[in-house]
């Protein structure tokens, strides 16, 4: 258990939840204004273990839905979300005995360490994939057996939604549509689990790990040391993860295109100096794959991150321009989002990607 | 790229005025004054020293030229800042990130927390989500009058779709308030409502100190005879006019080092170089790409504060002429410390009893300031150590500005360029062009005026080519409102930003038109 309780951490937490964001999930900058407020006002976010509940306790997700072009306009409503828990417990018919993050990639990591400043309740350290992802049914929540709905869709004027989807490819197109009716953003409250779920389906310890990145990052970066390094070093700490970065250089094109709503972009870099080597990564809201001079050298759901080659600030795919110097990182996926049926939901031909996943260490084993 | 008329370009930085007089592309006569505390001085200085070199020019004077630092100094040092009453249309939304949430302690010491949220807003797709509740926010009006505050600043949701829920906010605030100055946050900013507030509210605090800066320019220019009209620099190297400068000086905060840039590429005719500005207090170092200031593409902080703005991307470091030497535990250091504009009263080589960065270069032989003998009895070890630390420094932030090894030309500008005399690593000549202490007058004198568009489209009723059209059109009768000469205004940016994760055909289009000033064609 861990409370936080300092501004440096949120910001810290926040830097390192667009690292996992691998592009997409969008800037937390909005919730962490909203958790910093909290913090200011002495009202700390408790952050448990899933080890530290019991099985039968009821964990539920908060999450924001919508574009992000949308939330940086409407931010975050505190009535909003007291309502929402409120019309959750009344909904469920229980009271929720602790809040999880369905995606620590980008904006959704903070949403429920507001919630949990404001009504008391714990957040586990744990979330629904690890990384930023797209779609409702790409969490190992859904791929293991724990379904989004019945959950309800809620918008800052109190309009309510109650969705009971037969599948959750289904749920993610339903709640797509009432955002959309919703004006682009609402708050949902989905995947309704026990504790014992929690222990088994979630993906452990990522709020510890949005942190600690942050802090890797922002201490190398104020002690004067290689950003990269620590960055690098604290990642590779992970049992059977492998953290490197892939290339080093500038942007030399950025491309963007809108379809069926979704942020498709490519990135191309050459090598600094005399360098021809050419690295290129596809976008689809998060980056997908990561090829160097045509070859592929990490691909989903292994992590790909971009980051400022100075200050080591992690970019999300609107952030990136033509000209900057940048370094490309990629991690490996947890173990969980690796497994075959994983990679059935979440793989790269669930991206129209025509070719089969291989993990970051065997396709820079044999780059 | 610049007109034919004769024309005035000063700066006002921290320490120096700076002025130039410039017909085409020619440099007629430039002068160099220190900047006094009530900026009016420091301009009549240099502009007299300008008409004395050149007094058969002064009704030729077409258009006056203006780039200050002024406003952004003054809020970075919470100087002269003005409490804000803040109205922010957008409940039921927005409620858990209230203004001024990112904001430093210090600084809201200084605005206030005088914040009033009221019902209203739209969607992205334009519609109101909830009406302008004008009684809550004729009554939040009335407490801040109350206050006594006479700066307002006002922003909405989707305020950059929909201006009017601001303007019509403004005119009940305004009906209120009768004496306030009102900035609304569709004026200063694009989408974004955190950044674009946090600019309104940054704009709405520098307001009064504006207007009487603005208008003691405009005397100064009056009171020196010189009949044409005054353009201030803004932050993209354009110009806007003393009317938009007063009411906008948040317009104008990072126009300082666009302004050096561009007068550097402007004097060397290079497109690629890093350029390092070296004023009284800092040396500021930036990299011109494609003749322009590499921009910034991350938020932006201004004294703290988060915004929108882009800005040129410059790497500020406390070396300076007027920088204190001194002898520390690790031996003798330059800055970054400074003794600013009073280097003048108390630099040693101007009869004061402060070592400064310009005693050690006079000392050295590498200038002509002062008195040389006031500086004689420094032994050349310290001179030296002295140089030693203050070429390491700038050596190291060129290497962070440049993030490549490959070696580029070194443009120096500024009335500091004297304090660098040796070759300096990962730069592959180092230029000191004729006029070089003078860039950044130069810099304001290119005589462009721009126009800007940052809004949301419907792209799927639209289609893009119509969108990207009617943006463009937008652009450029912005520019040609702000000045520009019709015919002649190029596109110079577009960015697309499609909104993501919903299926609307709503794409953010930003363009940036610019043009030559009109009235010097």
């Amino acid at each position: 258990m861990f409370i936080v309780d300092s501004v440096q951490d949120i910001q810290d937490m926040a830097r390192g939840a667009v690292l996992l964001g691998t592009g997409g999930g969008g800037d937390p900058y909005v919730g962490e204004l909203f958790v910093r407020a909290q913090i200011k006002n002495g009202r700390y976010p408790k952050v448990l273990s899933c080890d530290e509940i019991p099985d039968d306790a009821f964990v539920l997700s908060i999450a924001g839905i919508g574009a992000p072009s949308v939330i940086v306009e409407h931010l975050v409503s505190e009535k909003t979300l007291h309502r929402i828990l409120a019309r959750a417990e009344a909904f469920y018919g229980r009271r929720v005995d602790a809040l999880i993050s369905a995606e620590i990639g980008g904006a959704n990591s903070m949403f429920p360490l507001a919630l949990g400043a404001i009504s008391g309740i714990p957040v586990l350290d744990a979330d629904g994939v690890g990384r930023a992802v797209p779609h409702i049914e790409m969490t190992t929540f859904s791929i293991y057996g724990c379904k989004a709905t019945p959950g309800i869709v809620m918008d800052d004027s109190g309009n309510v939604v109650t969705i009971e989807a037969v599948d959750d490819r289904m749920a993610e197109d339903l709640c797509r549509v009432v955002t959309g009716a919703m004006g682009a953003m609402s708050f949902g409250a989905l995947y309704p689990m026990t504790g014992k779920q929690a222990k088994s389906f979630a993906v452990q310890r990522t709020i510890t790990q949005t942190l600690e990145i942050g802090r890797a990052i922002r201490t190398a970066r104020e002690e004067s040391r290689d950003i990269f390094e620590s960055l690098i070093d604290y990642l590779n700490s992970w049992d059977n993860r492998t953290a490197r970065i892939l290339f080093d250089g500038k942007i030399t094109d950025v491309t963007h295109d809108t379809r069926d709503g979704w942020h498709f972009g490519r990135v191309t870099m050459t090598g600094l100096q005399d360098s021809t080597d050419e690295c290129v990564v596809e976008i689809q809201n998060e980056f997908l794959v990561c090829r160097l001079n045509g070859k592929t050298i990490t691909i989903v759901p292994d992590l790909i991150s971009i980051l400022d080659r100075e200050s080591g600030e992690p970019l999300t795919g609107e952030m990136l321009t033509y000209g900057q110097r940048v370094k490309v990182l990629g991690y490996s996926a947890d173990p969980m989002l690796r497994r075959p049926e994983s990679l059935e939901v979440l793989g790269p031909r669930m991206f129209g990607l025509d070719e089969e996943f291989q993990p970051i260490e065997t396709l820079l084993a044999t780059a | 790229m610049s007109g034919s008329g004769y024309r005035l370009g000063i700066d006002v930085g921290g320490t120096n005025t700076d002025a130039v007089l410039m017909r085409g592309r020619e440099v007629l006569a430039t002068a160099k004054s220190f900047t006094t505390a009530d900026v009016r001085s420091g301009v009549v200085n240099a502009v007299r020293m300008i008409l004395d070199k050149a007094p058969e020019h002064r009704a030729s004077i077409e258009a006056v030229m203006i780039g200050t630092t002024q406003f952004v100094n003054a809020f970075v040092q919470r100087k002269g800042l003005a409490p804000v009453a803040i109205f922010r249309v957008s409940l039921p939304k927005a409620d858990g990130v209230p203004p001024l949430a990112g904001w430093p302690d210090d600084l809201v010491e200084v605005t206030g927390s005088h914040i009033y949220m009221v019902g209203g807003g739209a969607l992205y797709t334009g519609k109101d989500y909830a009406p302008l509740d004008e009684d809550a926010l004729r009554a939040a009006a009335e407490d801040a009058r109350s206050k006594g505050l006479k700066a307002v600043a006002i922003s909405a949701n989707f305020a950059p779709i929909r201006p009017d829920i601001e303007e019509k906010a403004a005119a009940v605030v305004q009906s209120v308030m009768p004496d306030a100055r009102i900035t609304i946050s569709s004026k200063v900013g694009g989408l974004g409502l955190i950044d674009r507030e946090n600019a309104a509210v940054i704009n709405a605090t520098l307001a009064e100190l504006s207007e009487k800066v603005i208008g003691s320019l405009q005397t100064a220019i009056a009171d020196l005879e010189i009949n044409a009209p005054i353009y201030i620099s803004q932050n993209d190297g354009t110009l806007i006019t003393t009317e938009t400068a007063s009411a906008f000086p948040i317009l104008t905060c990072s126009a300082g080092p666009t302004n050096s840039i561009r007068g550097a590429a402007f004097l060397t005719g290079l497109d690629e170089a890093v350029v390092a500005d070296i004023g009284g207090t800092t040396t500021d170092i930036g990299f011109l790409l494609r003749g322009f200031p590499r921009e910034t593409t991350a938020a932006n902080y201004i004294g703290g504060v988060r915004t929108n703005f882009r800005m040129p991307d410059v790497l500020s470091i406390g070396i300076g002429g007027g920088s204190l030497v001194r002898r520390g535990e690790g031996g003798w250091t330059v800055g970054p410390d400074s003794v600013g504009f009073r280097l003048a009263e108390e630099g040693l080589i101007f009869g004061g009893e402060t070592l400064t960065a310009s005693d050690i270069a006079v000392r050295a032989g590498q200038a002509e300031i002062g008195d040389p003998a006031k500086v004689a009895h420094l032994p050349d070890e310290t001179v030296e150590a002295a140089l030693d630390n203050l070429h390491r420094q700038i050596e190291d932030a060129i290497d962070q500005i440049k993030t490549s090894n490959h070696a580029l030309p070194l443009v120096l500008v500024g009335g500091g360029s004297i304090l660098v005399s040796r070759a300096l690593k990962g730069t592959s000549e180092v230029l000191r062009p004729a006029h070089a202490e003078v860039a950044n007058a130069v810099g304001a004198a290119i005589a462009l005026v721009s126009g800007r568009v940052d809004k949301l489209y419907d792209v799927g009723a639209m289609g893009r080519e119509a969108a990207l059209e009617q943006a463009r059109k937008e652009a450029t009768d912005a520019a040609i409102a702000a000045g520009a000469l019709e015919g002649e205004v190029e596109i110079v940016e577009i960015v697309e930003l499609p909104m993501t994760h919903m299926k609307s055909g709503s794409v953010q289009i930003r363009v940036r038109a610019v043009g030559p000033l009109a009235a010097l064609a």
